[in-house]
């Protein structure tokens, strides 16, 4: 039994169990947009993470690719009538590909500079989107049809139950891969350029190389996602869009699950996304929830930089080492 | 795209450069913090903002002059720039590498915060002579803007005195030089630093009196204010002075004739391409040294 509650396949398959059973129990139209944005937050955050954590370059800029999906998915869902909930996984791929140019580009800084030079690029691509209204419509930005399938738009009742679904196979895909980049050649050259740069290169790594496919995946699945929310909202507008804050999220989320981690993201998900949903519930539209994402995000820096899974894992080893001293005297 | 005629090519100049001499005080905080501990202190948009909402206070309550109450407003945020530095930036275990995430955190609580108490009505500061406009020769020149550029001018000539004739200035430049070697030499660095942060806190909340003359602001202008001193730090070199003080003029003049030739919409990519491109191909900017960080 005991080793059985130790596997993490079957925590694995709790939680799976308990994600796909959860609209089918909670039928309440709150508390289901509150999981499913909790899931986005999750597939936001392990996605930047493979480029953040794993190889420790800090964007604060991966809203763009939020951003570019969704308008991708919106302009030709309009134009051509194409299904989000299909094209937002081919259009993807033109954020991967733009992903991986600017990260050629920008990858050649470092540290702060590269923060900084994230920063710029949500700026230089809502400036953009402000501005070509024959295809953003401009700062009155893109609505959509109603969600539906067929012809047939979904009742009011269940129309946050296909979201629901979506996401989630969304979520599993983006952990799954994270996961695997983790255990693969490629992860541990990630992990290996963020410990050092330039042994990673003395060593034979084409640390260029390696970033920059970093970069566009961590790109892909934000794409894939900005894409489901612009179908969702079925509204978009640069300033919301493209949003630094929208960034800021991404990582103040990895950073405290625990940075670098394959679940750290996912907790710090299931952590913030309910706290801001709260917030928004409680204090209306004020900005009191910048405050306290920053201050959250203050305190984490200060005082657990390495996350929650780390510092818990640090804590539990500790005593398990407490307790071997102990049997041994 | 319009070919300006050269009459309004002059106007639009004299206004860059006018506007240009307030970004020069506002970043020169900026690139002194960086250039004594090599934090980019990204919340420099934020105190900028809760100067001029000190202003605005203390000319709504008192009706104080946005001129005088720089003096109220810098030796204010000099005291909250010196606590910063020394209770929340000096426990940074690498501050190289974690000061950025730092301090937009610090920026965005600030932003909700202001946002919080004074809403998001844009304000602004109008004294009596808000309005008033200096004809020379055939172009007009906003009072408020020649204010604003004589007084930041005048800040930094204090600015610079401090730097060149103090002991405090000297230390100062000294620990830009070489941290270690001015350690040895008896320099108190940890409180060199935090006095610093203050100076450059300081600054920012002298641009922020001055703007809220010449532009509108709520919390959120932060963004916009970070966006612009922060280029101009990157185009300038960062942690040079004189660097900051060209970057100013040449970006302020390219943002109006960018207004005038494109239009008003496109103006800010100028700072946005400035930041994005010159890091990549000339991390040193004008006048800056390459800044050496590991990866």
């Amino acid at each position: 039994m005991k080793r059985l509650l130790r596997s993490n396949r079957l925590w694995l398959m709790i939680g799976l169990i308990l994600l796909l059973a959860f609209p089918l129990v909670q039928h309440s139209q709150y508390y289901q947009h509150v999981m499913i944005m909790t899931m986005m937050a999750a597939v936001l955050s392990s996605s930047w993470n493979i480029l953040g954590g794993y190889a420790g370059y800090t964007s604060l800029g991966h809203a763009a690719f939020f951003g570019l999906g969704g308008y991708l998915v919106a302009w030709t869902h309009n134009q051509y009538g194409w299904h989000p909930f299909i094209s937002t996984w081919f259009l993807a791929i033109i954020v991967f590909a733009v992903a991986l140019i600017l990260g050629w580009i920008s990858l050649r800084t470092h540290g702060s500079a590269f923060v900084v030079v994230t920063i710029a690029m949500v700026f230089i691509f809502r400036l953009v989107a402000l501005n070509l209204p024959d295809i953003t419509n401009g700062a009155r930005g893109l609505t959509q049809d109603r969600p539906g399938w067929g012809g047939v738009y979904w009742s009011p009742e269940i129309i946050k139950v296909p979201f629901h679904y979506i996401m989630l196979l969304l979520l599993c895909l983006t952990v799954f891969i994270s996961w695997r980049i983790q255990k693969s050649k490629f992860g541990l050259g990630l992990i290996a350029i963020r410990e050092d740069e330039g042994k990673a290169e003395a060593v034979g790594i084409n640390t260029m190389l390696y970033k920059v496919l970093a970069f566009g995946i961590s790109a892909y699945f934000i794409g894939v996602a900005g894409g489901i929310y612009s179908y969702f909202f079925t509204y978009i507008d640069p300033q919301f869009i493209f949003n630094v804050f929208t960034g800021v999220t991404m990582v103040l989320i990895a950073l405290l699950g625990g940075r670098g981690t394959l679940w750290g993201p996912v907790l710090g998900a299931f952590i913030m996304e309910p706290l801001e949903n709260w917030l928004v519930g409680e204090f209306g539209g004020t900005q009191i929830h910048l405050a306290v994402f920053g201050s959250i995000l203050l305190a984490v820096m200060l005082f657990m930089p390495q996350g929650i899974l780390p510092t818990l894992s640090e804590l539990i080893e500790q005593r398990v080492k407490a307790r071997a001293a102990q049997s041994n005297v | 795209m319009t070919i300006p005629s050269t009459h309004l090519l002059i106007q639009t100049i004299i206004l860059g450069l006018l506007v240009g001499g307030v970004y020069a005080l506002m970043s020169s905080g900026l690139t002194l913090i960086f250039g004594v501990m090599r934090v980019i202190n990204v919340a420099h948009g934020a105190f900028l903002v809760l100067g001029s909402y000190l202003t605005y206070w203390l000319f709504q309550l008192l009706g104080l002059d946005p001129l005088l109450s720089i003096l109220l407003t810098a030796p204010i945020l000099f005291v909250v720039g010196w606590v910063v530095q020394r209770y929340v930036l000096s426990r940074l275990e690498n501050p190289e590498r974690s000061s950025v995430l730092v301090t937009f955190a610090l920026a965005i609580t600030m932003e909700g915060l202001m946002g919080v108490f004074w809403k998001t009505t844009l304000r602004s500061v109008k004294p009596d002579y808000a309005n008033e406009v200096i004809k020379f020769a055939t172009y007009r020149l906003p009072l408020t803007r020649l204010i604003g550029f004589g007084s930041a001018l005048l800040v930094l000539f204090i600015l610079y005195l401090i730097l060149q004739r103090t002991n405090l200035g000297r230390a100062i430049r000294a620990t830009i030089q070489d941290r270690n070697a001015a350690q040895l030499v008896g320099v108190n660095v940890q409180m060199v630093s935090a006095l610093t942060f203050g100076i450059g806190i300081a600054t920012a909340a002298a641009g922020g009196s001055l703007l809220s003359m010449i532009y509108s602001f709520n919390a959120s202008s932060q963004t916009d204010w970070i966006t612009r001193v922060l280029s101009v730090i990157v185009l300038g070199g960062m942690g040079s002075l004189p660097g900051a003080l060209i970057a100013s003029l040449i970006l302020g003049v390219m943002e109006q004739l960018t207004a005038i030739v494109i239009t008003l919409y496109w103006s800010p990519i100028v700072f946005y391409i400035a930041l994005f491109f010159i890091l990549i191909v000339r991390p040193q900017g004008l006048l800056g040294e390459i800044v050496r960080e590991k990866a």
